[in-house]
């Protein structure tokens, strides 16, 4: 059998594709000594009671995320993964995420966090996005396998025709910090065009829900360009990941009920709407047709007292007429009697009573000079009582 | 192609159709053909309203995404 030889390097590195792909968390206190560098931090990590002791290193980006001081005596968890450093051959625990035992710790953490956060516009309300009055798409994170959040959140949901895609994570220990993180990054990346992402897990204690007070999970939520609802635990527990989301319900059922409470009124409403439309539409032409009749009588109304009115200004002016009408009767009748007498004046029978007389030519004409009149013609002397018949014997003009 | 139906803008115009019927002088054609348009897209919401079967779908465990990461690549 042909034996495998090593360079040193190569060897370290053989160990290390071993050691590194292994993420574990380990629970201890930070030993007295903590070195820092501008880039990272050594610190031990120590086992009192069965006196042991772990070299951590830590790049001092994956401290901050965490939001903790690395304080000697502070009882702490670590997720991380073990390596050899090649130049001196030493072993070490390269951390990636710490957080505190014990609620205490855990609480003074927490509003360290909420302080710094708060300070940085995380939670400000104007940033928030608004939830759709009406999703359809949602997409779900939380654990699958967890006894309460997803069966309460299914239970609740009530059938709206809602499309849930589940992104299983873990929602509990370090492990849950970049789970939940990737889980956000992932539907904003993938499924753009969902409604909203639901973040839930079921209540726990102040340590279990480590993951939902992480710096990295806030940043995440605050990056993500959907929606999202949190929901984590009991009513008491306000968790960062419910402070920094767009909106915190209590519990995984108060989710699922503000999802669907939306379609349920929707629901109601429509119907609601639909006999108000036709109420309103038959109301509305019966108004308007009572008008009509309405306008249609005081039309009438109108009319006729218009004609009684022009009525009885016609009436008046016929009194008028009538009246004046006898004037002019009168009038017409004095003009007529006056004519009358001028006419009688010189009536022909007056002045031949008179002894005028009035001579005819054969043709029965009033002769008024000679010019017609001949020799030998015959004519006719006019009296008041009788006539002559003469001959001209002369003709004489003078 | 017909845009695909938005139950939300159909739901708010109702909304808006509703509170404009409670105004005043209300114009008669403005009114009825309010009425239609109202009418017709409470039809439409009622058809979305109705079909309700939800739908689950597993997207990623954390066990399989790591399989798929590694079959992405």
């Amino acid at each position: 059998m042909e034996e495998k030889e090593f360079t040193v390097s190569e060897f370290i590195d053989f160990l290390n594709s071993i050691l590194t792909p292994r993420r574990v968390v380990v629970v201890g206190e930070i030993g007295e000594r903590v070195n820092e560098y501008p880039n990272y931090l050594y610190f031990k990590l120590l086992d009192l009671k069965e006196k042991a002791m772990l070299d951590c290193f830590i790049w001092r980006r994956d401290l901050e995320k965490s939001g903790i001081d690395l304080k000697p005596g502070t009882k702490i968890k670590i997720l991380g993964f073990p390596k050899i450093y090649k130049p001196n051959g030493g072993f070490n625990f390269q951390v990636e995420q710490i957080s505190f035992i014990g609620e205490g710790v855990l609480k003074k953490a927490f509003e360290a966090l909420k302080k710094k956060l708060e300070a940085g516009g995380f939670f400000a309300l104007e940033r928030k996005k608004s939830i759709p009055l009406f999703c359809k798409r949602i997409g779900l994170i939380t654990s699958k396998i967890g006894k309460g959040a997803l069966p309460d959140f299914e239970k609740n949901l009530g059938d709206h025709g809602f499309q849930v895609y589940l992104y299983d994570v873990r929602v509990e220990g370090l492990f849950a910090i970049d789970a939940i993180s990737e889980a956000i990054q992932w539907f904003n990346k993938n499924m753009i065009n969902l409604d909203v992402i639901v973040l839930i897990r079921g209540g726990g204690d102040w340590e279990s829900l480590q993951s939902f007070n992480s710096e990295k999970v806030a940043k995440a939520i605050f990056a993500s360009n959907i929606p999202i609802i949190c929901g984590v635990g009991h009513e008491k527990d306000i968790t960062i990941a419910d402070y920094v989301s767009d909106l915190r319900v209590s519990t995984p059922t108060q989710a699922a009920k503000f999802l669907s409470k939306n379609w349920e009124n929707a629901a109601i409403n429509i119907h609601k709407y639909e006999k108000g439309f036709s109420v309103f539409i038959t109301n509305l032409f019966k108004n308007v047709w009572d008008r009509l009749n309405f306008f249609a009588k005081d039309f009438n109304t109108k009319i006729k007292n218009l004609l009684l009115e022009k009525k009885s200004e016609t009436e008046e002016l016929s009194e008028d007429f009538n009246k004046s009408k006898d004037f002019w009767q009168k009038r017409v009748r004095d003009i007529l009697k006056q004519q009358e007498e001028k006419l009688n004046l010189s009536n022909p029978v007056l002045k031949l009573k008179q002894g005028y007389t009035m001579t005819l030519d054969k043709n029965g004409q009033i002769i008024k000079d000679l010019d017609g009149v001949k020799f030998g013609d015959l004519i006719q002397t006019k009296y008041y009582k009788g006539h002559i018949l003469s001959q001209v014997k002369e003709n004489k003009k003078e | 192609m017909a845009e695909k139906f938005n139950f939300t803008k159909a739901y708010q115009k109702i909304e808006e159709i509703n509170e404009w019927f409670q105004g005043e002088d209300i114009d008669l054609n403005e009114a009825l053909s309010k009425y239609k348009e109202g009418m017709d897209l409470i039809g439409k919401c009622k058809k979305e309203l109705e079909a309700a079967k939800n739908h689950f779908e597993e997207i990623k465990n954390q066990y399989k995404s790591e399989e798929l990461s590694e079959e992405e690549k």
